[in-house]
């Protein structure tokens, strides 16, 4: 069996490292410091097992597991935390099993057990993110574009637009794809930030300068570059429940 | 405590309000062809009575209180108009009971058949005088309550800062504690020295923080001894990622600071400076003298792609509130990002232990 040990300091990877030389049929075929270094490790490495930290520099580990799932990875993880009270929740609540720093031999065997038996059956990684977060919304977006990772902070997000199974992305100039859905990336954020203004488009409302009426039924919002975006009879209906809430 | 009476000042003020209605009860009673003796024998007797007897709208203004809506302004309307008429009523009485005694004294003979003729216009005037004194109850009343209001105010601001710097106190960041744990639990077997090393280093933080929650204000000096604890124990965390730089100028060691301002600071740096950046870098903590002012900066690298954040966090927030809330106008707080650098800097008066 192939591990990954992903975590931002030497002697976390280190624990965990003395903890698996007790099993010799695990083999430690890389140790990553950060998430993007481990995208680049999972690659050429293909393990079956990642020691996933969550708060690390660039990427956390939800958003290392959402890009590999991305990837089409399939691989068992054991979640290593020192402490994220929501998170825990989260793992509870999905069984995903999960260390806490510091931990026991007796503890990292159990979880190294269920790892194995479990093996990839747990739900989505921004599933579990989104669980993790405890009803906070979602502060950026983690985009495989190539060989590129993307990470867009959502006050860099103009709009989104539904794309079949796909979402496009608008930010700074450019257009970046994410398989998902534009329904279940709508429930991540922010309500009175992002608004669906149609069935096909979400809006940074920050960008939204004025809405034109056409025709009785047909509306445009203008945004702050020029751009016009369609606005549904019950996109509009959001938008003034937002205003007259306000 | 009726208001009124309870300051000399206040009741000085409100006689001296009644002064003109005096002068214009007698200038009325002139225009009738009284005689001045006539007019003052009775407008400045009447005046002192009404003016005592107005008082009374204070009781009333209590029984019935103003609420936000116009609901039961009805009700109190009838009550307010009853108790109008009836000092009414009382008032002209008593001019006329005045006139009567009046009449004993040589020169006032005329009083009881001249006030028997303007009884209606007395009435009336008392009417309006005591609506007139009622309306400024209200506003007593009202200012009363709105300086009782700000006092609360106040005293709960007082409160929750109190226990804003308990929970500061008792709050041992988690994070910290259960990482440095499980550096220690890899340096039992890596590096048992460096392990014992950590032990220490990790006590002395303990005890330190502590012993600086006992207090209220604690010298420059404490806090940063406090910093270099904590940050030895995030050097062995984060290894070669964390350099510190620290440039403290001696002077300012003994200024007197609310407890824990420095150490938000240092955390803050490290959570999102230090360990949001791969590569890591350096913290830079310094101090120096100007004017007769403390200038503390804590600088930190931030991650270059990440935006900028909006405003000041929680912990921010606190430090500059504490801060300001101890040295009002004469301190100073900032804090800036530019050119991948997050700054921190407090200014704040050189003040010693006397």
């Amino acid at each position: 069996m192939k591990a990954m040990i992903v975590d931002d300091e030497d002697l976390a990877r280190a624990v965990v490292r003395e903890h698996l030389a007790a099993n010799p049929d695990v083999e430690v075929v890389a140790e990553c410091s950060n998430g993007l270094e481990a995208l680049k490790a999972a690659a050429l490495h293909q393990p079956d097992l990642l020691f996933l930290d969550i708060q690390m520099p660039k990427l956390d580990g939800f958003e290392v597991l959402e890009l590999l799932e991305a990837e089409g990875r399939r691989l068992a993880v054991v979640f290593v935390t020192a402490y994220d009270q929501h998170a825990l929740r989260a793992f509870e609540a999905n069984a995903v099993d999960y260390l806490l720093k510091p931990f026991s031999p007796e503890r990292f065997d159990g979880a190294l057990a269920k790892a194995r038996a479990l093996g990839q059956a747990r739900p989505p990684a921004t599933q579990l993110a989104t669980a993790a977060r405890a009803g906070k919304p979602l502060e950026r977006i983690v985009v495989k574009d190539g060989p590129k990772v993307s990470i867009v902070h959502l006050e860099r997000l103009d709009w989104i637009q539904a794309q079949d199974d796909y979402v496009l992305l608008r930010t700074e100039g450019k257009n970046l794809m994410k398989q998902q859905t534009l329904a279940s990336l709508d429930g991540q954020l922010e309500a009175t930030r992002f608004i669906r203004i149609h069935r096909s488009f979400i809006l940074n409302l920050e960008r939204l300068v004025r809405i034109e009426q056409d025709s009785k039924e047909h509306r445009e919002a203008v945004l702050r570059d020029g751009t016009r975006l369609p606005v549904s009879r019950a996109g509009y209906q959001r938008l003034r429940e937002l205003w007259e809430g306000a | 405590m009726h208001p009124l009476l309870a300051s000399r000042a206040r009741l000085g003020t409100y006689l001296l309000g009644w002064v003109p209605v005096t002068v214009m009860l007698a200038a009325m009673g002139r225009i009738q062809g009284w005689s001045w003796l006539e007019a003052l024998a009775l407008a400045v007797p009447l005046c002192l009575i009404a003016a005592l007897l107005s008082l009374s709208a204070w009781f009333l203004c209590q029984a019935l209180p103003l609420g936000n809506t116009t609901e039961g302004l009805g009700s109190h309307g009838i009550a307010w108009a009853m108790a109008a008429s009836l000092m009414g009523g009382l008032w002209s009485g008593l001019a006329w009971s005045l006139a009567r005694l009046g009449a004993w004294v040589p020169g006032l003979e005329a009083l009881p058949d001249r006030v028997g003729k303007a009884l209606p216009v007395l009435t009336g005037l008392g009417i309006l005088l005591y609506l007139a004194a009622l309306a400024l109850h209200y506003l007593i009343l009202a200012q009363e309550r709105a300086a009782e209001a700000e006092r609360k105010g106040a005293d709960l601001q007082m409160l929750a800062q109190e226990s804003e710097l308990k929970a500061l106190r008792a709050q041992l960041n988690p994070h910290f504690l259960f990482n440095s744990l499980n550096s220690l639990s890899a340096l039992t077997s890596v590096d048992p020295a460096r392990a014992r090393q950590m032990c220490v280093l990790l006590s002395d933080f303990l005890r330190r923080s502590l012993g600086l929650g006992e207090r209220k204000l604690v010298t420059l000096r404490e806090e940063l001894d406090l910093a270099r604890a904590y940050l030895a124990i995030e050097q062995i965390r984060f290894g070669a990622r964390l350099q510190v730089d620290w440039a403290i100028t001696a002077a300012t060691e003994p200024a007197l600071l609310p407890t824990l301002l420095l150490q938000p600071l240092v955390e803050n740096a490290i959570k999102h400076g230090i360990a949001v950046i791969p590569e890591g870098g350096t913290l830079g903590i310094a101090t120096t003298l100007l004017d007769g002012h403390v200038v503390a900066t804590v600088t930190n690298p931030t991650d270059p792609e990440a935006p900028a954040p909006q405003g000041l966090g929680l912990g921010l927030n606190q430090v500059r509130q504490r801060l300001l809330g101890r040295f009002g106008h004469r301190a100073r707080f900032e804090a800036t990002t530019e050119a991948g650098l997050h700054r921190v800097l407090l200014v704040f008066p050189l003040e010693v232990q006397p």
